[in-house]
């Protein structure tokens, strides 16, 4: 659609809504019309952002009523010349469109998000790897792709209900270290999952997955967190060993001096 | 009003060095534990460390034809002989653990047949040593080792806190000045260590790959303490940069066998460098696209007026892309509309990597004026300068010291605090004079001289246009007469937001501040080095010079602008040859 | 400065969520549904325990509810559309949450994204669903109008 003009409508620290008008360039992105209001126009419009690439997951918003960041937010695909822009919901406004992502980010630290083995030493002073196959790799790296963007957690109305809830990132990444093949860890999280504030809380509305930015798909990892909840009440299921330390050197390998190099170079080489 | 924040240990900047070194003190044995505050001008997830893409170098598997003097050798060469010889040495010998390390920390590496960890081909490598995640290692390692640092209790968060100054006094470290973006508040965080592990300055050019927050801001937090900066003027320039943002494509892309094409749909890099082709280092990369465009034989993209070649993945097929490059093809359909399967990529050398830094010993320690160390004070990663990469950096040896330097230091700092018994003095009349110069001179009420975002984007324009791979004379000259200018119109500004709580016009001004003075130092720099070696390539002097340059630059800040000096390249185990690929 | 609550914010629109997607509005319903099943319960436990308070208790509640008129059927017909949206949708949940099918496995992404869970399993669930209840609904419409001597 042609377009030459955009508005631009945020609402700012106070409950104000501030309309900037902009002229409209080919490929620009929200972020890009914020960065020119805050250059140009208003320098005191707060809000973050750094990678400009979709990586770095600091600029979340919401953006006509649903979050999204706003690095990969074509202002054409969005069909207005009025974009609405509010900071995300679910977490408390600290200025214009910057938002409070501790709850957020404390949620994820509770649930032990890291490798746990039962021989620490070996985890942390080895100088051997874990063996680990590409189709074990398929089971968790999925859930690994996450940003930490909060959008999921904005998006779920769980957590806008109720303020305990540890809500999809934190619970995705539980699964993913309990999928990990590497990890011991299971008997640790499954108790913090277990719980009324936990996966019993997921109602599986969805917005989470549809809102992710990397297809991290909490939905699912919360399902199948859910299922090995499951499987510890029912099933009475444990822990089991993580995958074993490996010989770095390749079975069958020739043994070559480490110092042998192809060709001499004392007199510099090949150059 | 000030507010003094006491640790042990304060790290400023959480990219991948300063999360390592967060882990590796926090490693420390029961009862030798520091306090640590880790202080970032971001939230910690946020760094530029997380766009990092194609791999991480380190001789895995010597008994398969690798081995730890091929790998120095290869980064030897590729710094054009810069590099510090035994400094790189002790570099190779690190890698190797710190992957394996991460491995067990529950890094998800590519893998291998048979579950050990795969590597991949790389610029400027004689040996497919780039361990790699997919195409987003750097976002991995940053995963990694954030969830590491969950593990441990007894270290403070301190994001989006911006330093303004490094308080230095009688050669010891004090500690720093901060402005707490939530509150506005100022802060000093005393301390007794310090490591500055803040990035590179890519955001001086307009065409660059690096986040909006890469800024340089440790590299001029030292120079504005009085500490030489060393090597400014090697900028490392990656090939594959998107148009017309200059996002990375990684270099994998190549490494997996991608070709670079000229209008004429040829593999220009024939001509350049008939042996490696297009692996061979970035700055010969860059060199031959800008010579292709020089002479005509690039294209032009008609909205945003850069011109570009062409990168093209089209015959690796659609399963090698999706599985090997996922992220290469997400950001050309979202930033370009293009499918690499069906289009080749239009790609221009961007501004990426800084050589230079804060020159600092094996261990990370910071040198002073006359080599003295700075008792206190650390750098690593891009920040600093050992110098393992001379004049042009090879690509995955970047994330590979970013972690070695981040252990290095983390275990310097446990024995240098092990063994100092004072406790830290805080130097209150400094730290009050920064309070004063930050809140009354630039935080004042009335209308601002100049703006400086005008500033900003016309230095931008000053170095993409004279300080970029090719440079020569008059350009240099011109360039260093607009800094000063600039410097100069910089003097009038004010922060035209009056606020407290994340203002961060303030911390665009005092961003900028910093920026101008970098420039000048590059700028400078590069005028007066009448060589080309690496990524610093003149035009007017196209041969390098050993015989009158064979050294590393520093510079040190005077009122008048920088006093240059240097130092020779300590030349252990080869001699300089003829770099041919 | 003021913070303003971290769930003024979230309140609308997490019950009346435009542009998220339809599993989102699915939930929606089944939580107004759950509501109107439980008054209903409540209701009719009501209504039947009047019969052990005698015939005059019950011809007095028999006579309250017929005073209605067409309303009581109306009623009626919205509790039928509840229990069948409720219990359909339930068992798909059912699915979803003890099972952790329909939603798909773990995979690698690729762009253009789209998430598993949302995808042509969970979709296919959602939209049989709907039209079998809205068949049936309609079918118990009829049933009712019937019984009022409409049709």
């Amino acid at each position: 659609m042609a377009l030459d003009k955009l508005v631009l409508e945020v609402l700012r620290s106070g409950g104000k809504k501030a309309r900037y008008e902009l002229k409209f360039r080919k490929g620009m992105t929200v972020l890009d019309a914020l960065v020119e209001v805050r250059e140009r126009q208003d320098p005191s419009l707060a809000y973050r952002h750094s990678c400009r690439m979709g990586i770095c997951g600091s600029c979340g918003m919401n953006i006509q009523g649903i979050p999204r960041l706003a690095c990969q937010t074509q202002v054409s695909s969005l069909g207005k010349d009025v974009v609405k822009v509010e900071p995300l919901h679910g977490m408390s406004v600290i200025k214009d469109l910057v938002v409070d992502i501790d709850p957020f980010l404390s949620m994820h630290t509770f649930v032990k998000p890291y490798l746990i083995r039962e021989d620490l030493a070996e985890r942390d002073g080895s100088d051997r790897e874990y063996r680990v196959l590409s189709d074990e790799v398929a089971r968790f790296l999925q859930f690994d792709y996450c940003i930490m963007c909060a959008l999921c957690y904005s998006a779920c109305p769980t957590v806008a209900l109720d303020p305990d809830y540890l809500g999809p990132q934190a619970m995705a990444q539980a699964y993913r270290y309990m999928a990990d093949p590497r990890d011991e860890g299971w008997d640790a999280r499954i108790n913090l999952l277990d719980r009324a504030h936990g996966v019993w809380r997921c109602h599986v509305a969805g917005s989470c997955s549809f809102v992710c930015p990397k297809d991290v798909d909490p939905a699912k990892a919360i399902q199948m967190a859910r299922v090995e909840v499951l499987k510890k009440r029912v099933l009475r299921r444990t822990a089991k060993a993580g995958s074993p330390l490996v010989n770095p050197a390749p079975a069958g390998a020739a043994k070559q001096g480490t110092r042998a190099p192809p060709f001499d170079f004392k007199e510099g080489g090949r150059g | 009003m000030v507010e003094v924040i006491d640790h042990d240990v304060v790290i400023v900047g959480s990219g991948l060095a300063g999360l390592r070194t967060a882990a590796e003190v926090m490693s420390a044995p029961r009862g030798k534990a520091p306090t640590l505050g880790l202080v970032s001008k971001l939230a910690l997830m946020r760094s530029h460390s997380v766009a990092a893409e194609g791999g991480t170098a380190a001789v895995l598997y010597p008994e398969l034809g690798d081995s730890l003097e091929l790998h120095a050798w290869d980064t030897i060469k590729g710094s054009d002989f810069l590099a510090d010889q035994d400094s790189v040495w002790k570099f190779v010998t690190l890698c190797p653990d710190e992957m394996r390390q991460l491995e067990r920390w529950g890094m998800p590496w590519s893998r291998k047949e048979d579950g050990r960890i795969a590597q991949r081909p790389f610029g400027g490598h004689s040996y497919d040593r780039a361990t790699f995640a997919q195409d987003k290692v750097g976002f991995f390692e940053m995963r990694t080792l954030y969830d590491k640092l969950q593990e441990f209790d007894g270290w403070s968060r301190y994001e989006e806190a911006f330093v303004t100054s490094l308080v230095i006094q009688d050669g010891t470290f004090r500690g720093c000045t901060a402005i707490d973006m939530k509150s506005g508040r100022f802060v000093f965080f005393r301390s007794r260590a310090c490591v500055i592990a803040t990035g590179g300055a890519g955001q001086l050019w307009k065409f660059t790959a690096t986040s909006v927050s890469t800024t340089g801001d440790g590299i001029w937090l030292a120079y504005q303490a009085g500490l030489p900066i060393e090597d400014m003027e090697f900028m490392q320039f990656h090939p594959t940069g998107l148009i017309p943002t200059g996002i990375l494509i990684t270099e994998g892309a190549r490494g997996e066998g991608g070709h670079l094409l000229n209008s004429k749909g040829e593999r220009f890099m024939e001509r350049y460098a008939p042996s490696k082709m297009e692996l061979s280092p970035r700055d010969v990369v860059s060199r031959s696209i800008m010579k292709e465009i020089a002479e005509g034989r690039g294209l032009k993209d008609e909205d945003s007026g850069l011109s570009y070649v062409h990168l093209d993945l089209r015959h690796l097929g659609r399963e090698k892309i999706d599985s090997k490059l996922p992220f290469i093809k997400e950001l050309s359909m979202k930033f370009v509309g293009l499918d690499p399967v069906d289009e080749p990529i239009p790609i221009k050398p961007t501004a990426h990597y800084t050589m230079g830094g804060i020159p600092v010993d094996d261990n990370g320690r910071v040198i002073g004026g006359g080599s003295r160390e700075v008792k206190g004070l650390w750098a690593a990663g891009e920040t600093a300068c050992v110098s393992i990469h001379g004049a042009n950096r090879l690509g995955s040896n970047s994330t590979a010291e970013c972690l070695v330097y981040g252990r290095v230091v983390g275990k310097d700092i446990v024995r240098f605090l092990a063994s100092e018994a004072d406790a830290a003095e805080g130097a209150s009349s400094m730290v009050a004079e920064e309070e004063t110069r930050v809140f009354d001179g630039l935080l004042k009420n009335e209308s601002s001289d100049d703006d400086v975002y005008a500033i900003k984007a016309r230095l931008k324009e000053v170095m993409d246009k004279s300080v970029y791979v090719f440079r020569e004379e008059a350009g240099l000259a011109e360039a260093v007469r607009e800094v000063k200018a600039l410097k100069e119109k910089f003097k009038g500004v004010r922060a035209t937001d009056g606020g407290r709580q994340f203002n961060y016009n303030l911390q665009d001004v005092l961003e900028v501040g910093g920026m101008l003075e970098l420039a000048e130092v590059v700028a400078r720099g590069a005028l007066n080095r009448t060589e080309s070696r690496g990524g610093h390539s003149r035009l007017d002097y196209p041969q390098r010079d050993d015989a009158n340059w064979l050294k590393h630059t520093l510079a040190s800040r005077t009122d008048g602008g920088p006093r240059f000096s240097s130092v020779p390249v300590r030349i252990t185990m080869w001699k300089p040859v003829e770099r041919k690929y | 400065m003021a913070k303003t609550s971290r769930f003024k914010s979230g309140l609308i629109s997490s019950l009346i969520p435009f542009g998220f997607n339809v599993e989102r509005w699915g939930y929606v319903i089944h939580r107004v549904t759950g509501v109107i099943l439980i008054g209903y319960l409540a209701a009719h436990l009501f209504e039947t325990f009047q019969l052990s308070m005698g015939p005059g208790a019950w011809a007095n509640t028999m006579s309250a509810l017929h005073s209605l008129g067409p309303l009581e059927m109306v009623g009626l017909w919205l509790v039928a559309g509840s229990a069948l949206y409720h219990g359909a949708n339930g068992i798909r949940l059912v699915l979803n949450e003890v099972f952790g099918i329909l939603m798909g496995k773990p995979i690698m992404p690729v762009y253009p994204y789209s998430p598993t869970s949302l995808g042509r399993n969970q979709k296919l669930a959602v939209w049989t669903i709907t039209a079998v209840v809205l068949v049936l609904w309609l079918w118990a419409g009829l049933y009712l109008l019937a019984g009022l001597g409409v049709i």
